[in-house]
């Protein structure tokens, strides 16, 4: 800290000079977008709307997140990613489980046949095939049955059970409890932290999933939010808001575009928190795996 | 119960045609556990490698795989001759090699600047921002860009129109297109891709740092001569798993993006598969292209795969 040369100063204003113009580069679009969701409409479409809101009103964010298709979209995002979430943790710990015991017969196997499947898929329309086959279009489940298992998922969960002491799970066994039961009382009560991470990889992939909905749901009654938001982005005339001409008056299309990005990507600011933490933790598991 | 599970535990390690059956009869339940993956992986995984073959035929929907007319190697001839497949393919490479070039190189420097700095709230307000976007959808980054990308009124053109300028209309611009795709997907993930090679930073000897201070190095110069060298394993894994996607050039990113006007320089083999098979219903070719990604995905993993054996020792699987 005492003899600070010429480089070294050197260094960290180049340090800080790049990074802050990294966080202001990733900053200045919401800045951009948030003002512009609440700002009047004249000064939005005369372009004068930069990093600050112009006239400020909360109309636009109000009609936004009253309109009953966005409630609904919301609404479906939120059963799926619940429901996707839970069923794809406890079968994916269901399946990680065995697979942890490279000692029963045909383990190894199928840990193979699993991992060939991260390398190598049917591709796009033999599965949009086999989701209309099984009656699964415009059905939630279509959104859910086939991500259900995330193959590097398992795999995670697999090394954490893998990394607890076999000593726990043979004194159980030694009292009689049945595998099922070490699993459920045992093994998973143990894997808090793990679970908590893979579920918020579930969870957000549930939530931000795009390109499933868009392939399988058709009905506008069963939208997820991201289908919803991406009408109303590439359609510049709002038609899907289903609006009354007193409506179109008062609600600039500008606005409510910026006013449901924002409106849609609340959701995630209000669990960025935690998303950070166990992701970090998520990836480190992942990558220090290998 | 309790018999079984006693005789089992003690069998573990027993070797032999009856060890194995024992092992299996005393854990029954376990092969239950595992029944809804194995039927997931054999009906959502399995299931659609052998609809694959309907890239052989002319397929029929409503007669099935069974009923179609087997057609051979046509599809792969068609696609061979077709104009749009080579576009597309051009396209899936450029993006990919501008994204790898341009991109793979800013996480490392990010996670060098951010070892540099002393301050722990700068450093992790810094690494809290630029997370951030990771953890948002493409379609509300779209939404973003689009806003603030927008000719009339956007951020960037008036901008653009202040400094003398005239606006530009990068989302339909084919001039534009691949640039915004390129920096877009840098805007999402720049910050956290930076994670690993952070993780690797912190894992080196602080030792060397003091012994090349005693020596007089400067920061700069250990930055170079530790840091770097440190972090180099960790680059080159990542580098090798990276160009195992080298054809995936962002499906869903461009699909949120694009629109007509842009096909030139946009459409990528994601989109066109999406868009020959399920827009025009021409199922057989759209999954013989899709065959022709997945199979030379296949062969960059297990390349990727077989050099990091050989120079790494370590492999994905």
């Amino acid at each position: 800290m005492r003899s600070r040369t010429l480089g070294d100063r050197t260094l960290d204003a180049f340090t800080y000079l790049v990074l802050i113009a990294m966080g202001l580069i990733t900053l200045l679009p919401f800045a951009n977008v948030v003002s512009k969701s609440v700002s009047e409409e004249w000064a939005i479409v005369s372009g004068k709307v930069g990093l600050y809101p112009i006239g400020f009103q909360l109309d636009t964010l109000r009609y936004v997140v009253t309109n009953s298709q966005f409630l609904h979209s919301l609404w479906i995002s939120a059963l799926v990613t619940v429901i996707g979430t839970l069923a794809s943790l406890v079968v994916t710990a269901m399946t990680a489980y065995p697979l942890s015991k490279r000692e029963l017969p045909g383990m190894g196997v199928i840990i193979v046949l699993f991992i060939f499947t991260m390398m190598f898929n049917g591709g796009i329309i033999p599965n949009y095939l086999l989701v209309r086959e099984l009656n699964l279009i415009d059905h939630l489940g279509a959104l859910v049955l086939p991500a259900l298992v995330s193959v590097f998922n398992m795999l995670v969960i697999k090394s954490y059970f893998e990394s607890l002491p076999a000593s726990l799970e043979e004194s159980a066994k030694l009292e009689g409890a049945r595998n099922f039961t070490i699993l459920f009382r045992i093994v998973l009560p143990l894997s808090g932290p793990v679970l908590a991470t893979i579920g918020l990889f579930y969870a957000v992939y549930y939530w931000n999933d795009y390109f499933n909905p868009m392939i399988y749901i058709n009905s506008t009654s069963l939208k997820p939010l991201q289908l919803y938001l991406q009408d109303i982005v590439m359609n510049a005339d709002t038609s899907s808001l289903n609006r009354s001409a007193e409506e179109l008056m008062n609600v600039p299309a500008e606005g409510v575009r910026a006013a449901t990005v924002i409106a849609s990507t609340i959701p995630i600011l209000l669990v960025y928190p935690f998303l950070q933490k166990y992701f970090i933790k998520g990836v480190l598991i992942g990558s220090v795996k290998g | 119960m309790q018999t079984i599970a006693a005789a089992d535990s003690g069998s573990i390690g027993a070797r032999g045609k009856s060890g194995r059956w024992k092992l299996i009869r005393g854990n029954l339940d376990m092969y239950l556990l595992l029944l809804p993956g194995l039927i997931f992986l054999l009906l959502f995984k399995y299931t659609p490698m052998y609809g694959i073959l309907i890239a052989f035929q002319d397929f029929n929907i409503f007669t099935g795989i069974s009923g179609s007319e087997w057609v051979g190697m046509s599809q792969f001839e068609k696609l061979l001759h077709s104009d749009d497949f080579f576009r597309v393919l051009i396209n899936t490479l450029l993006i990919s090699l501008y994204k790898i070039v341009l991109l793979f190189p800013v996480p490392i420097a990010v996670a060098l600047l951010l070892n540099e700095v002393r301050r722990m709230f700068f450093k992790r307000t810094i690494q809290t921002v630029i997370y951030l976007p990771h953890f948002l959808s493409w379609v509300i980054i779209s939404g973003l860009f689009v806003t603030i990308l927008s000719p009339t009124g956007g951020l960037v053109n008036e901008v653009i129109v202040a400094l003398g300028g005239h606006p530009i209309s990068f989302l339909t611009d084919n001039r534009f297109f691949r640039s915004v795709v390129v920096f877009t997907a840098g805007w999402k993930e720049v910050g956290w891709n930076a994670i690993v090679f952070i993780a690797a930073v912190a894992g080196i000897d602080q030792e060397q740092y003091e012994a090349a201070s005693i020596d007089g190095a400067g920061r700069i110069r250990q930055m170079f001569s530790i840091t770097l060298p440190g972090i180099m394993p960790t680059i080159v894994l990542m580098f090798i798993l990276r160009i195992g996607s080298l054809l995936e050039a962002g499906t869903e990113q461009i699909l949120t993006m694009y629109n007509p006007l842009v096909y030139d320089n946009g459409d990528v083999i994601g989109t066109y598969v999406y868009r020959m098979g399920l827009g025009q219903q021409d199922y057989s070719f759209s999954t013989a292209v899709g065959l022709f990604n997945s199979a030379v995905g296949f062969v960059l993993i297990v390349i990727g795969n077989a050099l990091s054996r050989k120079f790494l020792q370590r492999s994905i699987w």
